[in-house]
């Protein structure tokens, strides 16, 4: 710089008017070769084995920047390894350089601060603060964050050097965020995913599931050969074999049983594409039973909306909120990204409020909550109305007057309604606990009208990666003109023969018990799926699919984002992508309107064109009242999350993933009170029994949960012997 | 002045002395040809033939795998495949080099920043097969192992230039 004493650091000097800079000057060289000097002081020349090598930022800077030999023959800082977690690798810690990004990763985004940097000078080394393991849901990022090899990613560990990848752009299929991700290939095999920087959705981060979920594609469990089952014994057949199989079947039960025999259970993991050629196949032969909602338990609001439950707002404007109100959400949990908007948000004054069955630490300051039972979570909700409508003077909707009348307000309620009406940018947001609750309608229908009440923007944080898509492929059973059975009408109502796409139906549905028990008693069960799985026990025919690295398609996030992406890689052995099963199987059932070239014109078939999807959508209840609590529930009552790492089939198989501490054995957990009145100790071995099954769990004092609840994790194969995800449930000693 | 030049040339047969000079000099010069298998030309330490894979004196392999040969070949006549083994280090479980793709042009050797993977001063080498002279690590080990000694003291004499 002109007449500066000394070069000034670009980073932190402010641009002032009439500056003259020069950065190739003499000096600036001179200044810059110096700095790279004293970072290369201590960092060990170990490029050829680095992991980093390649992609790091040091390296780039000392090519660029560097003297071209060290001039340091003195011994350099050892630094010892730790072992900070299944997914990141802190083996080599002499090559930190302190620039402390982890650390303040995991202030300002992670909401923990889990490394932190001890000692002083030459001795000061990153390392595992509070606990001994980095256990963030967004972990990965720091080995973004690290501009050299200290943090590297464990499972991609020594397995390819980061010039031999090819970078292919796919979207994440797992929450309902719509991440977009760099599938990096070699050899046909997806060695590991990054993030591709969106300011409107991910921006430049990936939750830990999206990251290391990929480990699950090549799992040996992979399926990758259509099986039969003959004789009770499994065999692999061809495609044809297969195909034909299906089809006779499924015509011979439509034909002799009736159409409405047939029901079909997709996730919401699956894409657009085959979310739609599945409910157009089903509806080809006569039925109307299709549902992606497995998880469901409430479908009274069906065809009562004005159009796809979704997020209500855009991904990007979360952060400009400045008032919450979350109901019945495992945010972190569920949401990784969208919870660190929500964080982001209370940096800059948001308050949050809380209404859920569980107390877990969202990481952010929570400005009022309210930590209650299932079954009193209307009740609440009514109160903040109340308290609301007081405050805004309004009269109530008669539709909601019966449930609202009867209540006063807590002082809690009366708080968060106060914090509401402040507000200027407020949103009203439903998670997916108020999704599967079994009032489900009548929380919606309370949230709604307090959103309209404060103007708020009102929403559904969204399940899964194809939740408003799957709404948008028409997958649901009153979407047309006739109304068939949904998820939970289908396995209480047996019927004859199931098609199975993605559908793991003890871990994936709301009544696991109900699931196996209808799958047992079916005539044909059809599962499409990736992966050889516990269909074993119930299925005839396994027909191997590609999961989304392998296929094209098409997932729509919860903020209205239909974002297509094609396959990065051939799919796995004989497995074929699920849109091109389901166009053969329409084509051999003579279903008309199969002829499809591509996915892209399926998707182009659903959306009519384009991408936008906005009028499709919409979170408004029509003609639905709200009852005073019917819902009784004697005893102990169920609460149930999906762990995060327990979401679909793909991070299932994931190893690294299920390594971590959010992957552990569920437990029960119980408040202490209810555990002395049981007569139990924290950390015993007692029987959970719900309907006709029951399972043996530890159970453990949890005084965050409110009483009268016992909160056990579904979507593990230790729980599935379990019934819905709500409901009464005995605790024994085993 | 040129054609005068020109008829003297021509008449006392210059360009013919000048010619058989030439031929009598090689006439009478040192032969280089040599009876190749029986003799052989010298070679400089920096010949580059086959490729060789070293070890350490303590029997371990030098390559760490970090693949910058495979990155560096023109001829794309590397293939590396790598793990991390037991005690934590990355390993190659393959290292082929194709011969017949190799054009000896020696980068991989410049490459190499643990001198693993080098050019021995071997040239006769042959196959029978289709696929003989597609070089496995287990052989190149072999030929390393061979000729230690040779390789060892080429890259000493060539250390003081590098």
């Amino acid at each position: 710089m002109k007449k500066a004493p000394k070069p000034l650091p670009a980073c932190a000097t402010p641009v002032a008017e009439g500056m003259k800079i020069f950065t190739a000057s003499e000096q600036a060289v001179k200044a810059q070769k110096g700095v790279m000097e004293f970072l290369l002081i201590n960092h060990p020349l170990d490029c050829p084995i680095c992991d980093q090598g390649g992609e790091c930022e040091l390296q780039d800077l000392a090519v660029g920047y560097g003297g071209s030999a060290s001039r340091y023959h003195e011994e350099k800082r050892v630094v010892l390894h730790k072992d900070i977690g299944p997914l990141v690798a802190a083996e080599e810690m002499s090559r930190c350089i302190n620039c402390t990004r982890c650390v303040r990763f995991g202030i300002e985004i992670g909401g923990a601060m889990e490394l932190g940097q001890a000692f002083r000078g030459e001795h000061a080394e990153i390392m595992a603060f509070v606990s001994d393991t980095v256990d963030s849901e967004l972990s990965g990022n720091m080995i973004d964050l690290c501009p050299v090899g200290a943090l590297t990613s464990k499972p991609f560990r020594y397995s390819a050097r980061t010039w031999e990848l090819s970078r292919r752009k796919s979207i994440s299929p797992h929450d309902s965020l719509g991440s977009n991700l760099a599938v990096q290939v070699k050899n046909n095999r997806v060695m590991r995913v990054l993030p591709i920087e969106n300011e409107d959705v991910n921006e430049c981060w990936l939750s830990d599931k999206d990251r290391f979920s990929y480990e699950g594609l090549n799992s040996a469990e992979r399926l990758t050969k259509p099986m039969i089952k003959q004789g009770g014994k499994w065999l692999e057949v061809e495609w044809q074999v297969a195909l034909e199989y299906v089809s006779n079947g499924l015509r011979q039960i439509a034909h002799e049983a009736g159409a409405e025999y047939i029901g079909a259970l997709a996730t919401p993991h699956s894409t657009l594409e085959e979310l739609y050629l599945l409910q157009k196949l089903v509806r080809g032969l006569g039925s109307h039973n299709v549902d992606f909602r497995l998880r469901q338990s409430d479908f009274s609001a069906d065809s009562k909306q004005t159009g796809a439950p979704w997020l209500g707002m855009a991904v990007a404007d979360v952060n400009l909120v400045d008032r919450f109100l979350l109901v019945g959400s495992f945010l972190r949990k569920d949401h990784p990204l969208l919870a660190s908007r929500v964080r982001q948000a209370t940096k800059k004054g948001a308050q949050v409020n809380l209404i859920h069955a569980t107390d877990d630490d969202l990481l952010m300051p929570i400005a009022n909550k309210e930590i209650v039972p299932p079954t009193e979570m209307a009740t609440v909700l009514a109160q903040v109305l109340k308290a609301l409508s007081t405050i805004k003077q309004a009269t109530l909707d008669t539709s909601v007057q019966q449930i609202v009348q009867p209540v006063t307000p807590t002082a809690s309620a009366q708080a968060m309604a106060d914090s509401l009406a402040s507000g200027e940018r407020v949103a009203v947001l439903l998670g997916n606990f108020a999704q599967q609750h079994p009032q489900a309608s009548q929380l919606q229908l309370l949230a709604q009208h307090i959103a309209t009440l404060c103007g708020a923007k009102f929403g559904f944080f969204g399940e899964a990666a194809n939740s408003v898509g799957g709404y948008l492929a028409q997958a649901v059973p009153f979407a047309g003109a006739e109304h068939g059975m949904n998820a939970s009408a289908m396995l209480a109502a047996q019927r004859k023969a199931y098609i199975l796409l993605n559908t793991e139906v003890e871990l994936d549905m709301q009544n696991p018990q109900q699931a196996l028990a209808a799958m047992g008693a079916a005539d044909m069960v059809v599962a499409l799926s990736a992966y050889k799985h516990h269909a074993m026990e119930y299925a005839d025919v396994l027909l191997p699919i590609a999961p989304f690295t392998e296929t094209s398609g098409t997932f729509v996030s919860s903020e209205g984002r239909a974002q297509s992406f094609k396959g990065t890689v051939q799919p796995l052995g004989d497995a074929r992508p699920a849109w091109k099963v389901l166009r053969v199987l329409g084509n051999m059932l003579n279903i008309p309107g199969f002829d499809y070239n591509n996915s892209e014109a399926v998707r182009d078939e659903v959306l009519g064109g384009g991408t936008d999807v906005s009028a499709k959508l919409g979170n408004v209840l029509h003609s639905v009242s709200a009852q005073t609590a019917t819902w009784n529930v004697t005893g102990l009552q169920r609460v149930s999350d999906v762990p995060i790492y327990a979401t679909d089939a793909i991070v299932r198989r994931a190893a690294s993933l299920q390594k971590t501490r959010d992957a552990t054995t569920p437990c029960a957990l119980i408040h202490s009170i209810e555990l002395e009145k049981l007569n139990l100790q924290s950390g015993e071995m007692v029987k959970l029994t719900q309907g006709q099954g029951s399972v043996r769990l530890s159970i453990i004092a949890d005084d965050s949960l409110p009483r009268g609840v016992v909160r056990v994790a579904a979507g593990h194969t230790i729980t599935a012997e379990l019934g819905a995800m709500f409901g009464t449930i005995r605790v024994e000693r085993a | 002045m040129e054609k005068i030049t020109n008829f003297f040339k021509t008449f006392l047969l210059l360009e013919l002395v000048k010619g058989m000079a030439l031929t009598g000099r090689h006439f009478f010069a040192r032969k280089i040809t040599v009876q190749f298998p029986e003799e052989k030309t010298p070679q400089g330490f920096r010949f580059r033939g086959l490729h060789a894979l070293r070890r350490y004196a303590n029997d371990e392999e030098r390559c760490i795998g970090c693949k910058l040969c495979e990155a560096v070949c023109p001829a794309m006549a590397i293939h590396i495949e790598t793990e991390e083994r037991a005690d934590g280090t990355r390993r190659t479980t393959r290292y082929d080099i194709d011969l017949v793709k190799c054009i000896f042009c020696g980068l991989c050797e410049e490459a190499c920043p643990v001198d693993a993977i080098v050019e021995t001063r071997i040239l006769e080498y042959h196959g029978e097969k289709r696929g003989d002279l597609y070089y496995t690590k287990p052989m190149l080990l072999a030929v390393g192992e061979k000729y230690e000694e040779q390789i060892a003291k080429d890259r000493a004499s060539d250390a003081k230039y590098r």
